[in-house]
């Protein structure tokens, strides 16, 4: 064919003996320096996340410890009436001064006297105003309690609270810093006592919202959001997977299969807002249900989890091999019968983790929240998923917007309980994947 | 069977004078994981010839030829033991540059493995990557002589800028041959180039590598015996792991000594 | 009866019927000779499928159409001086008459019974008041008579819906059981239902589609009949001034421009730093990494994807941002000696950045996909011919994965512009219009939230904007995913 053109690059063996230069000092640098720029990429990745979690655990880990000071407590009829009047009336105990019986308490326990206004006033400084509602459920749930006098474990306020976990630079001069020399002092006086101990702070997890800090909490925003999860989990599933099965082993290669598949993955894609904005136009405008209820955000949060478990169920059911549904088919089932009784079940384990994955996402989802009013001051749990309610990360958000000390502390506290809970549903999902993993 | 090997080998190339040894392997063993491919196989290549490997499926022929330019490399688990000398230099030596050696030893595929890339592209990949070519006519003149030796110029010499994936798959493969020939390596390695082919375009490859032992040494890894019979002139019979015959091509197709290569010939397994 | 009860009463008829036609059905297995084409199961389904479907169907068009004739009805019989007056006090006037109307069927018997067309409209709202239900001050006397329309038409549209409803799950049940027969191809109906079902599962997405567009094209349309769409999409000023209801005054400015600048230009900076982080983790995951590597690293990579946004947020706001200030601080003090921070803590440099974070795994698992797929038999001939590792991947394989890496980036995009809870909390409210990656800018999404969220009053153009904004991310999104989609699809059909 071409032999008589035979030239340089057909130079047989022995003249080629002084080998050809091809480069390969220069080309292998190149290949060291690609090399090195994808380590350092996954290093920068790795690194980030490092540095997000230092910085959310070292700012947030405290947050689940409270300062409280023991005082103890006269409750004296003075303030709160006889036993007898509050047997007739409850007024008076709701409204009475209960904050001046922890002040008494404390300027007793730190010996200062009742006159000294600014001494008061400062020792007043270092407990919650939340004692309010602490001594006065303790004194409407026991009546007989009025007239003794008794220890009782009272919230420190923030600016002490903060003081004890050492966030307050001390050195600063005093009028610079939220806690003066006179209450340092007498926090020391308290310590020396034995009165003030950092304990575990439930109140994280049962309080509704206050404007304080100290007992602000994340109760109502766990309820909701597990009310929310409910409704998605109740919702989502089924839907998903019967739009899986219709779209995995029935649908015709049509338009109309095609267009549910082009809108389910670009619904995958669309921005949580958006569906924030259908919330609020179709569920609140048009159907009238409640603002700032889970059961709306629990709808939103449905639609958009869909396409996440429509995809993965999609997977799962693919990856049962077709052998198996011949098998059925051959023995007379129908084709319902043959994906119900043989193809779901096999493909129960994906559609399981994709549905954990599924929550995962929608327990995290804010911005939709915001626009559906779950960004509201609750203070009661709500009985029911029609009633107002926040969810975590809602209140989260609406703590990083409080310009308080003390509630970055809380924000941070609530984001790793946040992050617990995803981290939970996550390996959750990677055990269940794990352990039935089945491979053909 | 006999009858058509005897009749492909009397049309076949004579045997030809003893030639010098190209590549030298001693007791070669491969290990994937736990499992062992090849239990020591020792066989010397002859320059400018072409070396066929036959054997049943599984036999570790393959697995053999991928040791020699180190493709066996990009397996994680695979581990090669023994020695394998080019030119008396051993590959698998820490000094060997894998690089520089698939320069020297190229590979074609079972499948046609065209890149996504225009056809003078596809073949003018290996020149520049390895800076052949000092001027943009250099980069031509091999091209073109590449897809010249490779007996494709005539088919595509008006569409060098199509994509090599819109080919026919005979004429992909031949592409991919003058993609290894534009590289002026000293032996090609061809794994079943011709597995995925039809009778009329294997015809032709099988013309294009009896040509190409002009000036490379080949070795071909080849499920068809009646192949093995046109193309080479020596032929190697792989056995579960093991070399079980080699011997000049005529002979082994007329007169093996080895059972099993009597056996697998005559076809009762295979 | 509430809908809720209806409607366990209905599904206990079809759980009854059910039932009832399992037992008739294994009474017809006796009869030797005709074999039952199917099992009583499906005998049993078919009826409580006959029961429940239609009476529930019914239930939902009556709970659509009922208040939407209760409405008209009621309006019709508008005073004249109401129905002259804007379409928007007519709404409001409504609005009160139906939460009078409510309102009625709250109070306990006694107290119904004194209410009268006559009764003046502040002393329904005393009584009203008692039950904790406030009332709005605009009412008006003759909305008394009215409220106690629409109360009683509810209330007999109530008793109408419950009898009809179960009468019909009833007749259902009764006519579901009549057609049991073994000859009955009960199986083949009952998995009709079931395929309708799915079908109506998955026809959810389209939907949602629909109702997202729908959503917001009415109040977009609304909105821009009040604001011009060209003072809306070329406005350089965006000023929505929150003006009392009903006043006619100037409503602000709403220009789009600052908005989309914002949301562009600090998608762009989160781009400019992710993709090259995430294209080169996603290549040295692909080709040269271990095993053992990989199984360690994408994992912990993924992570950075679980984490939600208002954790990256958090984290901007508090972390990111005050540290970006800070050393700007630093950097002029030690240049000219004035320490005065050029960064500010809400920048677009601040939200780029922790964007940027959140969209490393994001191009690193999407470029990953797309570049394990690339046939391994290219790497193998580029391999085979001597190249490196590095020369295989820039010179054969991204050119080979380079549309699947474009759509993955496009998809990106669409979620950096999509992205709420970020610059929320670290890019700032300011509608600035400014190339200084320091300075504050703000997004669309931002000013979404910002308009919508705290006291809400409908139908003014501060709130309505927030759909004319959330209609033009749609579109802008879904521009970038369908063509995203559409790459990727052309892109993996190459290699199947």
């Amino acid at each position: 064919m071409s032999d008589a053109t035979a030239n340089g690059i057909a130079a047989t063996a022995a003249e080629r003996k002084p080998r050809r230069d091809i480069g390969i000092g220069r080309r292998y640098a190149a290949e060291r320096r690609f090399k090195a720029y994808g380590i350092i990429a996954i290093a920068i990745g790795l690194a980030f996340l490092v540095m997000l979690l230092t910085s959310i655990i070292s700012k947030g880990y405290t947050a689940f410890w409270q300062t409280e000071i023991k005082v103890p407590i006269t409750f004296t009829e003075k303030v709160l009436g006889t036993p007898e009047q509050a047997v007739k009336s409850q007024t008076k105990l709701l409204m009475a001064n209960y904050p001046q019986l922890a002040r008494d308490g404390l300027v007793q326990l730190l010996g200062i006297s009742a006159d000294d206004k600014k001494a008061v006033s400062a020792a007043n400084g270092l407990i919650s105003s939340g004692t309010r509602v602490t001594l006065r459920d303790m004194v409407m749930n026991d009546l007989s309690i009025i007239g003794t006098t008794e220890d009782v474990w009272l919230y420190a306020s923030s600016e002490l609270d903060s003081a004890m976990k050492g966030q307050y630079d001390l050195s600063v001069p005093e009028n610079r810093r939220p806690i003066s020399d006179l209450q340092l002092e007498y926090i020391d006086k308290l310590k020396s006592q034995g009165a003030i101990e950092e304990r575990f702070n439930w109140g994280l997890f049962t309080f509704g919202a206050s404007s304080r800090a100290e007992t602000a909490g994340l109760g109502v925003a766990i309820i909701g959001s597990f009310y929310m999860m409910l409704i998605v989990l109740a919702l989502a599933l089924p839907i998903g997977v019967a739009a899986s099965i219709y779209l995995e082993e029935f649908a015709p290669k049509n338009k109309f299969t095609d267009l549910i598949e082009v809108n389910i993955n670009n619904l995958a894609a669309v921005p949580s807002i958006v569906f924030g904005l259908l919330g609020l136009a179709v569920f609140i405008n048009w159907f009238g249900l409640p603002r700032s209820a889970p059961l709306v955000g629990g709808l939103v949060l449905t639609l958009m989890t869909l396409p996440t478990i429509i995809i993965a169920t999609r997977a799962a059911l693919r990856a049962v091999p077709p052998s198996i549904r011949w098998a059925a088919l051959g023995l007379g089932a129908s084709r319902t019968q043959t994906i119900f009784h043989h193809v779901l079940p096999l493909a129960a384990p994906g559609i399981l983790t994709g549905t954990i994955i599924g929550l995962a996402q929608a327990l995290g989802e804010t911005a939709p929240l915001l626009l559906i009013g779950m960004v509201a001051f609750v203070a009661d749990y709500p009985a029911t998923p029609m009633e107002p309610a926040t969810a975590l990360p809602v209140q989260i958000y609406m703590w990083a917007n409080e310009a308080e000390r003390a509630f970055v502390e809380r924000t941070s506290g609530a984001i790793i309980i946040l992050l617990a809970f995803l981290a939970i549903m996550n390996l959750t999902a990677i055990f269940l994947r794990r352990r039935f993993e089945r491979r053909w | 069977m006999m009858e058509n090997i005897q009749a492909t080998l009397n049309r076949g190339p004579a045997v030809q004078a003893a030639k010098p040894i190209k590549m030298k392997t001693k007791d070669v063993t491969v290990h994937y994981g736990a499992k062992q491919a090849l239990n020591g196989v020792t066989l010397n290549i002859p320059e400018n010839q072409v070396t066929a490997l036959i054997g049943p499926s599984g036999c570790g022929k393959s697995t053999y030829l991928r040791c020699l330019n180190r493709m066996n490399d990009t397996i994680d688990i695979a581990k090669v033991g023994g020695e394998i000398l080019l030119d008396g230099e051993d590959v698998y030596d820490p000094d060997i540059d894998v690089v520089e050696l698939r320069a020297r030893v190229g590979m074609v595929f079972q499948k046609p493995n065209p890149f996504p890339k225009s056809i003078f592209d596809n073949v003018a990949y290996g020149p520049k990557i390895h800076g052949l070519a000092r001027s943009k006519q250099e980069l031509d003149e091999i091209v073109h002589t590449s897809l010249r030796r490779a007996g494709l110029y005539k088919e595509v010499h008006d569409r060098l800028d199509e994509p090599g994936t819109g080919l026919s798959g005979g004429q992909q493969q031949r592409l991919c041959i003058a993609r290894a020939i534009a590289v002026s390596p000293e032996v090609i390695l061809m794994d079943e180039p011709c597995s995925a082919l039809d009778p009329i375009a294997t015809a032709t490859v099988e013309e294009l590598i009896d040509e190409l032992r002009e000036n490379y040494t080949i070795v071909i890894v080849t499920h068809s015996m009646q192949q093995a019979a046109r193309v080479s002139q020596l032929t190697a019979m792989f056995h579960l792991g093991d070399l079980a015959e080699v011997g000049p091509t005529e002979k082994m197709f007329s007169n093996p000594d080895d059972k099993r290569t009597q056996d697998y010939i005559t076809g009762r397994f295979g | 009866m509430s809908t809720f009860t209806i409607i366990l009463v209905v599904l206990a008829i079809g759980l009854a019927g059910a039932f009832l036609g399992y037992r008739h059905s294994r009474a017809l297995q006796a009869p030797a000779g005709v074999k039952p084409h199917s099992r009583p199961v499906y005998h049993a389904s078919y009826v409580a499928s006959w029961a429940i479907i239609p009476s529930l169907l019914l239930l939902a068009v009556w709970l659509i159409a009922s208040p939407i004739v209760i409405e008209s009805q009621v309006r019709g019989s508008f005073p004249e001086g109401v129905l002259a007056e804007s379409q928007l006090t007519e709404d409001l006037a409504y609005g009160i008459v139906e939460s009078l109307g409510n309102g009625l069927s709250v109070l306990p018997d006694d107290e119904r019974a004194t209410v009268t067309d006559e009764m003046p409209v502040k002393d329904l709202a005393a009584l009203l008041r008692n039950r904790g239900l406030p009332v709005a001050s605009a009412s008006a006397d003759w909305m008394v008579p009215l409220a106690l329309d629409i109360d009683t038409m509810q209330f007999w549209s109530r008793l109408a819906m419950t009898v009809v409803v179960i009468a019909l799950a009833l007749a259902g049940a009764y006519w579901g059981y009549r057609q049991i027969a073994p000859r009955l191809r009960a199986r083949n109906k009952v998995e009709g239902v079931v395929k309708g079902a799915l079908i109506a599962a998955s026809s959810i997405a389209i939907m949602t589609t629909i109702g997202i567009v729908f959503s917001m094209l009415f109040e977009t349309i609304d909105f821009f009949s009040r604001i011009s769409p060209a003072e809306f999409f070329f406005g350089t000023v965006w000023e929505p001034r929150f003006s009392a209801a009903g006043s006619t005054g100037n409503a602000g400015s709403f220009g789009f421009i600052p908005l989309l600048a914002g949301t562009l230009y600090i998608s762009a900076v989160a781009m400019l730093i992710a993709v090259p982080i995430g294209l080169f983790a996603a290549i040295y995951m692909a080709e040269y990494a271990d095993n053992r590597t990989r199984s360690v690293v994408k994992p912990l990579l993924e992570v950075l994807a679980g984490i939600p946004t208002i954790v990256y947020g958090f984290f901007a706001l508090v972390t990111v941002g005050p540290f970006l200030r800070d050393l700007s601080a630093q950097i002029s003090g030690i240049v000219t000696g004035d320490y005065a921070s050029f960064i500010q803590a809400q920048s677009v440099l601040t939200a780029g950045l922790v964007m940027a974070i959140m969209l490393i795994p994001f191009v690193s698992s999407l470029s990953d996909d797309i570049i394990t797929s690339v046939p391994q038999s290219l790497r193998d001939g580029s391999l085979g011919l001597g190249a490196t590792r590095s020369e295989t991947v820039k010179r054969v394989i991204l050119p080979a994965a380079l549309p699947g890496i474009v759509s993955a980036l496009l998809l990106t995009a669409s979620r950096a512009i999509g992205e709420t809870m970020i610059v929320v909390l670290a890019a700032g409210v300011a509608a600035n219009l400014t190339i200084n990656p320091f300075d504050a800018m703000t997004t669309i999404t931002v000013k979404i939230v910002a308009q919508l969220t705290g006291d809400l009053e409908f139908n003014s153009p501060q709130t309505l904007v927030a759909f004319a904004l959330g209609m033009t991310l749609f579109v802008i999104t879904l521009c970038l995913n369908v063509y995203a989609l559409y790459i990727v699809r052309k892109y993996k059909e190459q290699y199947e």
